[in-house]
């Protein structure tokens, strides 16, 4: 029971940070990070609250 | 070497004749190693072992970490002494916080702004004009950022809302202002201490109050970073009507470097100043209250509490609770009750009740275990 515990409390974590890297690279070659920096590195008026 | 500074910062060769580029490069590497050998001292002083400090040298130390970080990610000096941000490629990356990246010196990009940002992508081909009001319907590139969601699940799934309590700028600044000595507003959830206030009636209310506010960063999560944008209007809503941190870390210091910009400040720019400034003001009374009940990037980490890889727990056979000690309920900040929900979704893992508690009976970290090998809880506890 104690081993099914230690198990399911690194598992559930590490599944995660797993399918969130999945995530990250399929996001990236999908063209979301170029949409990501296309706003970042151009000065967003409308988040610093000018207008 | 030359090569690489100039792609760390984003610049081209010819950017390099102006004493403005050279002063900024050799600033942010000073500014660099300065924050770098802070961690180092730190680290070596042993004053990151929470349980072994007292309250008061984890508290120094807690504020010293979030300023060095905030300096360390906000460090583009070339951007501070040009009126300008970086346009370099370390701003694919988003920083854990709360960090506008539109910041003169933010190196990484904001994860709010950031899922604004890809919800915001439409397909221009199959966008049409409605001939009927004449508005131009958006078709949305996409309707889940996996990018940004990848990025925030790892984190999340490591250290949970730890990143509220260590490296979010805009919560170290309220913690700052909350250091200006004036009567606190607290809300305590320790029904004996209801009872001695002077009036008990309104401190419950006043529980009550605070407990439903809490529910409402999930619903700006929900609303204004997810559904107005993709649904509504392209436009980071959250970003453009809400965050002060955007108008406290890019909006005040552009205006004051770039007299371009200052002059094209409107009444979107009044609104967010007066929502910086009642937050700065309440701030001084009640701690972090963006982080409690607007914030959505907090609100997305929370789930992650109670499932993260670093976690809190509670040594049941030290805990002195039964016998009456409510050291670490009194000394939470966030108000919450270590020892009955240790990873409760509003702790921002400051550690103030690890440091506090005189029983040593509250762990943190990635391996909980106490020397005797005695189990160690951090799930909710239904008899406290």
């Amino acid at each position: 029971m104690e081993k099914n515990a230690r198990l399911s409390r690194y598992l559930v974590p590490a599944l995660l940070i797993l399918v969130g890297a999945g995530f990250l690279v399929y996001g990236a070659t999908d063209g979301e990070a170029a949409a990501v920096i296309k706003k970042a590195i151009n000065i967003c008026m409308e988040c610093i609250g000018l207008g | 070497m030359k090569q690489a500074l100039l792609w760390l910062f984003g610049l081209e060769e010819y950017q390099l004749e102006e004493p403005a580029v050279k002063a900024g490069i050799a600033a942010s590497l000073v500014l660099a190693a300065a924050c770098i050998a802070v961690f180092i001292v730190l680290l070596a002083k042993k004053r990151l072992r929470l349980r072994a400090c007292g309250r008061k040298v984890w508290d120094r130390t807690r504020l010293i970490l979030q300023g060095t970080w905030a300096v360390l990610t906000n460090s583009f000096m070339v951007g501070w002494f040009k009126g300008a941000i970086y346009q370099g490629k370390l701003k694919y990356l988003c920083t854990p916080g709360l960090n506008c990246y539109s910041c003169p010196g933010a190196w990484g990009a904001c994860p709010i702004g950031a899922l604004q940002a890809v919800l915001d992508e439409f397909d221009a081909k199959s966008s049409w004009r409605d001939p009927e009001t004449g508005f131009y319907v958006k078709t949305p590139s996409y309707y889940i950022a996996f990018y940004v969601i990848g990025f925030i699940m790892i984190i999340g799934a490591l250290c949970g809302r730890l990143v509220c309590g260590i490296l979010c700028p805009f919560g170290w600044v309220q913690e700052l202002l909350y250091k200006i000595p004036v009567k606190k507003l607290r809300v305590s959830r320790d029904p004996e201490r209801i009872k001695l206030y002077k009036n008990p009636a309104l401190a419950k209310l006043a529980l009550g109050l605070d407990r439903v506010l809490r529910y409402f960063k999930y619903a700006f999560l929900i609303v204004m970073v997810v559904c107005l944008p993709l649904f509504y209007e392209a436009s980071p809503w959250f970003c453009k009507y809400v965050c002060p941190s955007g108008m406290l870390l890019g909006g005040i210091p552009l205006m004051s470097l770039n007299k371009g910009l200052a002059e094209s400040a409107g009444s979107l720019t009044a609104l967010k100043l007066s929502i910086l400034g009642f937050t700065a003001v309440l701030s001084i009374f009640l701690y972090r209250p963006f982080c409690r009940y607007i914030c959505p990037l907090g609100a997305i980490y929370s789930l992650f509490n109670p499932i993260s890889l670093y976690r809190y727990g509670i040594d049941d056979s030290s805990c002195k609770r039964g016998k009456g000690c409510s050291a670490c309920r009194n000394a939470c900040p966030m108000g919450i009750d270590p020892v009955k929900a240790p990873n409760s979704l509003e702790c921002i893992r400051c550690g103030t009740c690890a440091a506090t508690c005189p029983h040593k009976a509250i762990h943190a970290g990635f391996k909980l275990k106490t020397a005797e090998g005695t189990a160690i809880r951090t799930r909710r506890s239904k008899q406290q």
